[in-house]
């Protein structure tokens, strides 16, 4: 496979991110302000407690920080094919020598790459300096955790893929898509560490993909886990990545053949 | 012998959901949809040979965009075969498509945001276009269709003309063997359109490269093609040179007749009838072939049996026959 158009693609996404820099202040806004408000929900719960079911604060706050600076990078275009579809221009991406997926994917890494320098990176030194966080308990760790968290936007986007690759048939996935939204933000442990969680929705959570997105690298962030446990999260991402990713390429062949080009 | 382009017995059948109008009909519709197949390309054959040059027209959802995205590789036919150049478009889509360029009038494919040589420049790294390649064709095509003065602008500022040859530009600059032109002169003014005939007429000719465009203008056909493909409600009703269909051109004629009141007239067999209101209350246009219909007995019929003002003789013009043919009246 040539790599240089996908080059290309993730060079024009990156440099058209730089065009809206109201947009991108705001956004790194939005990321302080949800650190926050939820650094003051749960100084408020803990109170004069030094912890809860043995999870002190500052893991709590290491938790949250992370997840949602990570969540500012993890960019996914829900909309990238939805809206391709319902204005035809899916035309114009199928006359190119490239496959469609890999643009999909390029094109978010670019922006991806964006956030990560511009947004994740001021939110996060910010967050740091008001808050403080855990440091990671080792440098292997640490680069488990960047491995770890590579892998967890994997499963993400291949999420966002498979619930995209329905609107061949659906046309509209707006609803989806939201709810979509709302099983990643509660069931990866973005909003709510899964450790507060009752132990029978932890049971249920295992059995899904989405604990492997956000959870999964903070806890070897914080050297929860022991090296047999590591990989056998990395190999469940990569399971999950796989199994969700070919589902939605199974609907990716059939919707091409459905597909159906809209006016003109 | 293997054709260049090879379309045998292929349909395409799309769904038209049908919906009355108003709450009821969105109602009805929430609880049991109901859905209509509708054939936009029935049973359809044709072969093109490297290089040639070749019309595809008909009324406005005969079938045509349709055919040209299958023959693209966007559409999969429902039946029926498609082999380009040995490819099969659909199922080998990645590398077909880097041989054929393809221009939809409707649709651009260029940036919005970018001026026209970013988007060039996005194409050239899709392609993977050589230097010296990119670089000649760009000059060379900037040269023919005039865009000097528009190069560096976004496209959303361009006009509908402007627009059109920066589109052409793009579907051409990876140097393709096949150029699908779906209206590639809708909605363009009279210079620019002659601009963009010749263009497409040069690189035809000094290029060898093969060409398939489907339009509504008669004057594109006649100024560029050699052979003409008519086709109807998804089926072919005509496959030819433009030469045949200027033989029946020649031997055509078309009588304007007023009457004196409004007259209902039974149909002839093999002449065309038109009413012509806007240009007279009562006037009819009947088109015929001379060596078909003679002229004395068409007129005696006339005057024999109707109130007749006046009568004027005249060859019609090319899209008069050519709606001939559509209406299934000539041929």
């Amino acid at each position: 496979m040539r790599l240089s158009p996908y080059l290309a693609f993730a060079k024009k996404s990156f440099l058209n991110r730089s065009a809206y820099r109201f947009d991108h202040f705001i956004g790194i806004l939005d990321t302080l302000l949800k650190i926050f408000i939820f650094w003051e929900i749960y100084q408020t719960l803990y109170g004069t407690r030094v912890e809860v079911d043995g999870i002190t604060l500052k893991m709590v706050a290491t938790s949250f920080v992370l997840s949602i600076c990570l969540e500012a990078i993890f960019f996914v275009d829900d909309n990238y094919l939805p809206d391709k579809i319902r204005d035809g221009s899916i035309a114009n991406e199928l006359l190119r020598p490239v496959s469609v997926q890999g643009r999909m994917l390029a094109e978010n890494l670019g922006t991806a790459l964006f956030r990560l320098g511009f947004h994740f990176c001021p939110a996060f030194v910010i967050s740091i300096f008001f808050i403080g966080i855990e440091m990671p308990a080792s440098l292997p760790m640490l680069f488990l955790f960047m491995l770890s968290s590579v892998l967890g936007y994997g499963v993400l986007w291949s999420i966002s893929f498979l619930v995209q690759m329905t609107s061949f048939w659906l046309m509209n996935i707006w609803s989806l898509i939201t709810i979509k939204n709302v099983f990643v933000n509660v069931l990866s442990g973005a909003m709510i560490p899964l450790w507060f969680m009752p132990d029978w929705m932890k049971k249920i959570i295992d059995f899904t993909p989405f604990s492997s997105i956000y959870f999964a690298p903070v806890q070897i962030y914080l050297g929860q886990l022991s090296y047999d446990e590591i990989a056998c999260r990395c190999v469940l991402q990569l399971l999950w990545i796989g199994i969700i990713y070919s589902l939605g390429y199974s609907l990716w062949i059939r919707g091409q053949r459905k597909l159906v080009v809209q006016g003109g | 012998m293997e054709h260049f382009i090879e379309v045998n017995e292929v349909t395409k059948t799309f769904k038209v959901s049908k919906r009355a109008a108003g709450i009821p009909g969105m109602l009805a519709n929430l609880v049991a949809p109901k859905v209509e197949k509708k054939k936009a390309v029935d049973n359809i054959s044709f072969q093109i040979d490297q290089g040639e040059m070749v019309g595809f027209i008909g009324p406005n959802g005969a079938g045509k965009s349709t055919m040209i995205k299958m023959l693209s590789g966007i559409l999969c036919p429902d039946a029926g075969s498609i082999v380009v150049e040995g490819y099969i478009p659909y199922k080998q889509r990645k590398d077909y498509v880097k041989n054929i360029g393809v221009v939809f009038g409707q649709k651009s494919q260029l940036q919005w945001d970018l001026p026209v040589c970013d988007s060039f420049e996005l194409l050239k790294a899709i392609y993977a276009i050589p230097d010296d390649v990119y670089k000649d064709n760009l000059e060379q095509f900037v040269e023919l269709l005039e865009m000097k003065d528009f190069i560096n602008q976004p496209v959303r500022q361009l006009s509908l003309g402007q627009r059109m040859r920066a589109d052409i530009v793009a579907a051409l600059l990876h140097s393709p063997q096949i150029v699908f032109f779906d209206e590639p002169t809708i909605g363009v003014d009279v210079v620019g359109k002659e601009i963009i005939r010749n263009f497409i007429k040069k690189l035809n000719r000094e290029k060898n490269i093969t060409m398939l465009f489907t339009t509504h203008d008669m004057q594109d056909i006649e100024k560029t093609c050699e052979r003409l493909i008519i086709i109807d409600k998804g089926t072919k009703m005509y496959d030819g040179s433009i030469q045949d269909i200027r033989g029946k051109y020649g031997k055509a004629r078309r009588l304007d007749v007023e009457f004196n009141y409004d007259t209902s007239v039974e149909s002839i067999p093999n002449v065309a009838v038109e009413n012509l209101e806007t240009e007279g209350r009562y006037k009819k246009r009947f088109i015929f072939q001379q060596d078909i219909v003679e002229m004395h007995y068409l007129m005696n019929h006339l005057l024999s049996r109707y109130s007749v003002r006046d009568i004027k003789v005249a060859e019609p013009e090319i899209d008069e026959l050519i709606r001939a043919i559509y209406n299934g009246e000539v041929v």
